[in-house]
């Protein structure tokens, strides 16, 4: 049974793909480190302080996750990952976006043309309810359905 | 979000002609970046920065600041930030500093082929000076230190959250790129830690161990935590005393770097030594505040829980950074003075680890000015660099070394093992890790 939730679109766009889920904050900087800096063509997570994501694949995938955390260095890193082509489709935040992951998604998407969809405030219900492999579709206006 | 008919932030006149384009596509352009970032965070409306920068993008490696191209567009519209600003440690290319294998030296190299362009084009864009590079701008040998109250747009985790704590400066963490676009048109969203409200706490942290904490491991434990929240610390102050000198503004450093590395805290207080603290004490904490008790066994628990990430677990550690974040001018002392005692309790004259100090340049001037205490470090195998440990981790070759370091924040990215101060120096001394762990 497919459950919706409703967000606010911050960077809108429609888009489905498969759920990767962390309950821990996520660290930008140090999730895409090794995949930045060694040019790999899949973005594996190398926070090996989040339990959660650790050894993943993120590329293309929808990130569920409370807020982003860590350097902020990690603004720059959404528009090298976007650029790369090993980005995540989009990222949902059950929380209000933090400054860094707003700055970051905004400029990537401003400056480098590049969209990383981008929704928020969609309830710690949401987080609670998506699982990972999960196949979520987002809508423009900022509707998550997990399918 | 991009329909700016529908957008709740308020524009004076001037911004919205700058949105319109009244001042050039690239004002433009970072206008519309400025007002989309103040909505997404909610505010209200932008205000006008005080006071100069500190920022983050130190490098020309993509991903960690922004592109080339990014920079050119910004210095061929001719636009520069309103007040000058400091940056982040230079890039790691003093080679005779860091005892690099040739390998890493020929990947550093070409890894910051752009880094002489990118260095000028920073000043081009408002980079105080060819020295202002350090990630302790607020020392006072280096003297970017913001007053009370300032409004700044800063980057750099561990300096965006000093200058709110414990300077009373007001900041929002901004990430890379955002921060330098803020400073060219200089204004920044008011909202956050901008705010009185913002500032309030959300968190009482108390600290109910017998002695004080590792600044670094209270700091983790606090970050991963309260993530994004504003903690009141209670407790501290039975081992630092009342007030801000010398030795607690380092320890308050430190404790913020790891805040800020391992959460997204921007500001925290401390009871009887912050500012805000000391003005306005518990007031400062919300009514429906959540409570956090730390006591040495949780610290404990923590440092057991981080992984060895060497190639080799077993491996005798090969090299050193202490200086993540840079020294202060009382740091170096320290270290000069214990590692001075540890080799001459144990009638040695050399470290067994080679051993690498960063602070910045300014500071690392007036150390060597004390040619004895420098000459007796440098004679024991220690060197010193400007730049950042981290930088010289962007790179494979470095994944998995036998790297050692006492700061949480560079084992939080890298692949190097913590060890707290004390415990490092025993290291440094006798080559090996006590329990062969």
């Amino acid at each position: 049974m497919s459950r919706a939730f409703k967000g606010r679109a911050i960077l809108p766009g429609n888009v489905e793909g498969e759920a990767l889920v962390t309950s821990m904050g996520f660290n930008t900087y140090a999730s895409f480190y090794m995949s930045m800096h060694t040019h790999t063509e899949t973005a594996e997570c190398s926070d090996s302080g989040n339990q959660d994501l650790y050894g993943k694949n993120m590329t293309n995938k929808i990130i569920c996750l409370p807020k982003t955390i860590g350097s902020t260095s990690g603004g720059a890193v959404w528009q090298r990952v976007a650029q790369m082509g090993i980005a995540p489709k989009a990222m949902l935040f059950s929380q209000k976006i933090d400054s860094l992951a707003a700055g970051g998604l905004i400029v990537a998407d401003v400056w480098m043309g590049k969209r990383i969809y981008a929704v928020d405030e969609l309830g710690n219900n949401f987080l609670e309810h998506v699982k990972n492999g999960d196949w979520i579709r987002v809508r423009e206006d900022g509707t998550i359905t997990i399918l | 979000m991009n329909n700016f008919g529908k957008l709740k932030i308020k524009m004076t006149q001037e911004e919205q002609d700058i949105l319109r384009g009244l001042q050039g596509s690239t004002m433009q352009k970072i206008m519309k970046t400025v007002v989309l970032y103040g909505e997404a965070l909610g505010a209200e409306r932008l205000v006008d920065i005080e006071g100069d920068g500190h920022l983050v993008i130190c490098i020309a490696i993509p991903g960690t600041g922004p592109s080339l191209d990014l920079l050119d567009e910004l210095i061929t519209a001719d636009l520069k930030t309103k007040y000058p600003f400091t940056l982040d440690p230079k890039a790691p290319l003093d080679f005779e500093n860091l005892s690099l294998k040739p390998e890493q030296e020929k990947i550093l190299m070409e890894m910051y082929k752009e880094q002489s362009r990118y260095d000028e084009s920073m000043l081009r864009l408002g980079l105080r000076d060819t020295d202002a590079y350090t990630c302790n701008p607020y020392l006072p040998e280096v003297g970017n230190i913001p007053k009370r109250g300032t409004i700044l747009a800063w980057s750099e985790s561990a300096c965006a959250i000093f200058a709110n704590s414990v300077l009373g400066a007001r900041t929002n963490r901004n990430g890379a790129i955002m921060d330098l676009l803020l400073n060219i048109i200089g204004k920044t969203p008011l909202v956050g830690l901008l705010t009185d409200e913002g500032r309030r706490a959300t968190w009482l942290v108390q600290v109910k161990t017998s002695k004080l904490p590792y600044p670094a491991l209270l700091g983790a434990a606090i970050g991963r935590k309260v993530m994004a929240d504003v903690p009141f610390i209670v407790g501290l102050d039975r081992f630092l005393g009342s007030k801000l000198n010398a030795n607690t503004i380092d320890y308050l450093h430190e404790m913020g770097a790891a805040c800020a590395t391992f959460g997204a805290v921007g500001l925290y207080h401390v009871e009887n030594i912050t500012p805000e603290a000391i003005d306005h004490g518990t007031d400062l904490l919300l009514p429906d505040h959540e409570t956090y008790v730390i006591d040495g066994q949780a610290l404990q628990k923590l440092q057991a829980s981080y992984p060895v990430l060497w190639a080799d677990n077993q491996a005798k550690p090969e090299k050193c950074f202490i200086g993540c974040p840079h020294l202060s001018m009382g740091q170096l002392y320290w270290w000069a003075n214990k590692i001075y005692e540890a080799l001459k309790v144990r009638s040695k004259s050399h470290l067994e680890v080679q051993t690498i100090i960063c602070a910045a340049p300014q500071v690392l001037e007036k150390f060597k000015a004390d040619e004895l205490v420098y000459e007796r470090l440098t004679r024991a195998g220690v060197n010193f660099s400007i730049t950042c440990p981290l930088a010289l981790f962007d790179n494979d070759l470095s994944a998995g070394e036998a790297i050692i370091t006492n700061s949480n924040k560079l084992r939080a990215y890298t692949t190097a093992r913590f060890f707290p101060d004390e415990e490092l120096v025993g290291i440094l001394v006798n080559g090996e890790i006590k329990g062969g762990r």
